[in-house]
């Protein structure tokens, strides 16, 4: 088969996979120096598909042969797909050729599960130890981590990349049991654990090789099985406190052809992988917790964004004085970001804030207004009731044109 | 009315300004314009052209912000800056902050210069040269480079704002001892493996070496670029806020793209696969393998 045929399965194959991340690698540079490439932390993403989504990296599978049959997963053996296989060579070729043409700032490298876990994860391994050592390559690398190869194959892998994942994909043994029974909670925790084991050894030790600088992330897959938001974002919370994860992917499950029929057959649930996306952001950034955003089981609000519906649960707090509040709290405000906070902080030690001074920050005021006093603005919808507020404020899907599920 | 060329320098127009506030000229007093326009008016002030009285102080982080904010190309590109030291030289601080109505103004441009040089970055593509012994023809052209070496990859890009020289910086570390040439219909730069040369007006011999260059192995991208792609989840919108489409035409992957929309569009939402691949055979793995 043609390396093209082999590029175009395996990358077909690896669209589902929704992490391209290139950023938070350490400052690498090749001026000077034979090899190529460098990182600098921030991402680069180098094109968008018409999906919206960033090409950063090479994301490719070494192998859409697998030996589990994962139901959600268009690669399960039971699926009929074409197949391919790289050799770890080929997918150095490509690497440095679409990084040459500026195309992307990396490699993320995933596979099916071939003759073995550690066979597998040996491979993986193999490619990125090519890419460094042949080919002095400073870019950015990323490896899926096989859960259950060995934890020495794994450590290897932490040497050589910037960052490593373990896709829990769903979050609760019910879920893996049902649809993944191959996989295994309890693997995929211990994978987890060797990782950040790894990250840990070499902290404060500024002369230690690096292990996975750019952190370890996850993917959860949204829409699959039952479970909801609720569990979604408690596990992320506990992820996230547990093994000091970068980032947890949402990933709405997109219907696969040949579809079996334990997962649906439906559109993606687009808006409700924004609105997890927006909540696990209040997680990592803004100081919520998962209890505040969802206190017992159920699902985010799909016509409000997460912060909003926050302030309108606690109208008591609210309108905050912009001239006095904590920033912490400023940010909490909807409609008013992390970055807007600080540019506010910045202004009233200077004079006090306007009304008008929040229209050239660019905060979202049909949001804000609400919730916010300043020098010379008081609300009048601070006696409106959260119920008539959330009927003003909330997002109308805007009229489309006729599904194909229709 | 002054009127002043700076001839789009940062470093000219900052001695003027240091001169201008030297004799404490008032923003209302002056304008930035090209030598042609500058004819129009007729500057009726004279002052001595050494430095005047006033001596401004103004924060180290206002040069480097009005530095940055400088390669914003549009109206006013000059005279607000000025209007912007005036007032910080004034004792007005707040005229450097996005609250300001001015600062905000140049929060706005330096937010757009550094997502022009995040765009260089992103959305430029380099061509791999052929290499360079082939052809007399590639010799002559090398002559015309001014420079003993030709460079091994080279690239067209087509920037708003005057951001190429600082942010070509980017492609030292990337592509490590590699020569490589950027072409703007204005301005290029050159890095020989070791140095990097800027020229305000690109040579000809550049911006032509980088508009033919042949790719014959662009395919691979190509392909990836269609099969990466999930159909199921069709979004042009958020796309192009990304991707300008002003890019589009520099770009191997833009004239693919009106086609992958409208063929989501006409059935191949329906699952995240390739049409390309759906076609193909399949093949289950046994269990037992």
């Amino acid at each position: 088969m043609q390396l093209i045929d082999k590029l175009s399965i395996l990358a077909d194959a690896a669209k589902y996979d929704a992490s391209c991340a290139s950023s938070a690698a350490p400052k690498r540079s090749s001026e000077g120096k034979s090899g190529i490439g460098s990182t600098n932390g921030m991402g680069i993403c180098h094109s968008y598909t018409p999906d919206g989504r960033c090409v950063s990296l090479l994301k490719i599978l070494l192998t859409n042969f697998c030996l589990y049959d994962c139901q959600y997963c268009i690669n399960r053996r039971s699926s009929d797909v074409p197949r391919a296989r790289f050799t770890p060579e080929e997918v150095v070729t490509l690497t440095l050729d679409f990084y040459r043409r500026n195309c992307v700032s990396g490699l993320f490298l995933s596979s099916g599960i071939i003759r073995s876990a550690d066979y597998t994860m040996e491979q993986l391994v193999r490619v990125a130890k090519l890419l460094r050592e042949e080919h002095e390559f400073r870019g950015y690398i990323h490896l899926k981590t096989i859960p259950e190869a060995d934890p020495a194959l794994i450590e290897e892998a932490g040497r050589y990349a910037d960052r490593l994942s373990v896709n829990i994909e769903l979050p609760t043994q019910l879920g893996l049991q049902t649809l993944a029974p191959e996989k295994e909670m309890g693997s995929i925790k211990q994978a987890m654990q060797t990782i950040y084991t790894g990250q840990q050894t070499v902290l404060n030790e500024p002369k230690a090789p690096r292990f996975t600088p750019a952190g370890q992330s996850t993917q959860m897959i949204v829409g699959a099985d039952e479970t909801d938001d609720s569990t979604l974002l408690h596990t992320a919370e506990s992820l996230y406190g547990d093994f000091r994860l970068k980032r947890v992917y949402y990933s709405a499950f997109s219907p696969i052809p040949n579809s079996p029929k334990s997962v649906p057959l439906a559109a993606p649930p687009l808006l409700r992988e924004h609105r997890l996306y927006q909540a696990d952001f209040l997680l990592r950034s803004y100081g919520y917790n998962a209890k505040e955003l969802l206190d017992g089981p159920g699902h985010l609000a799909l016509d409000i964004d997460p912060k909003l519906a926050w302030a309108l649960e606690h109208r008591d707090v609210f309108p905050l004085d912009l001239n006095r509040a904590e920033p912490g709290m400023i940010a909490r405000i909807p409609g008013i970001g992390i970055r807007t906070t600080k540019r506010l902080v910045e202004l009233r030690r200077q004079r006090r804030i306007r009304y008008e001074d929040l229209t050239r920050l660019r905060c979202v005021l049909a949001k804000a207004r609400p919730f916010i006093i300043t020098s010379d603005y008081h609300p009048r919808q601070a006696d409106t009731s959260s119920i008539a507020l959330r009927e003003q404020l909330r997002d109308r899907p805007q009229p489309q044109q006729m599904a194909l599920w229709a | 009315m002054i009127i002043l060329d700076c001839d789009d320098l940062f470093d000219t127009w900052r001695q003027q300004a240091r001169w201008l506030l030297s004799h404490q000229i008032d923003p209302d007093q002056v304008s930035w314009s090209v030598k042609e326009d500058a004819d129009l008016f007729a500057s009726d002030d004279h002052y001595p052209p050494h430095n005047g009285p006033f001596q401004a102080r103004v924060p180290l982080e206002l040069l480097e912000l009005l530095q940055n904010a400088a390669q914003y190309c549009g109206d006013q590109r000059w005279s607000l800056l000025y209007e912007v030291l005036w007032r910080v030289s004034h004792g007005d601080r707040t005229a450097m902050l996005a609250g300001d109505k001015l600062g905000s103004e140049v929060h706005r441009r330096l937010k757009q210069v550094s997502r022009e040089a995040h765009h260089l970055h992103a959305f430029l593509r380099f061509i791999a040269l052929p290499p360079c012994n082939v052809g007399k023809d590639l010799e002559v052209k090398a002559a015309l480079l001014e420079t003993q070496k030709l460079p091994e990859y080279v690239a067209w890009h087509e920037p708003a704002h005057d951001i190429l020289h600082s942010a070509s910086q980017h492609f030292v570390g990337r592509m490590g001892k590699h020569r490589w040439m950027i072409a703007t219909p204005k301005d290029g730069v050159f890095y020989d493996g070791e140095r990097l040369i800027h020229k305000r007006q690109c040579p000809a011999a550049w911006q032509s070496l980088a508009r033919n260059a042949d790719d014959p192995h662009g395919e691979l991208w190509l392909t990836y670029y269609s099969h990466i792609f999930n159909p199921a989840r069709l979004n042009p919108k958020v796309m192009q806020g990304h991707l300008p489409t002003r890019f589009w035409k520099n770009l191997p992957e833009g004239p693919l793209i009106p086609a992958l929309i409208s063929e989501a569009r006409t059935g191949k939402q329906r699952d995240g696969q390739a049409r390309q691949i759906a076609e193909r055979r399949g093949k289950v793995i046994r269990s037992g393998h």
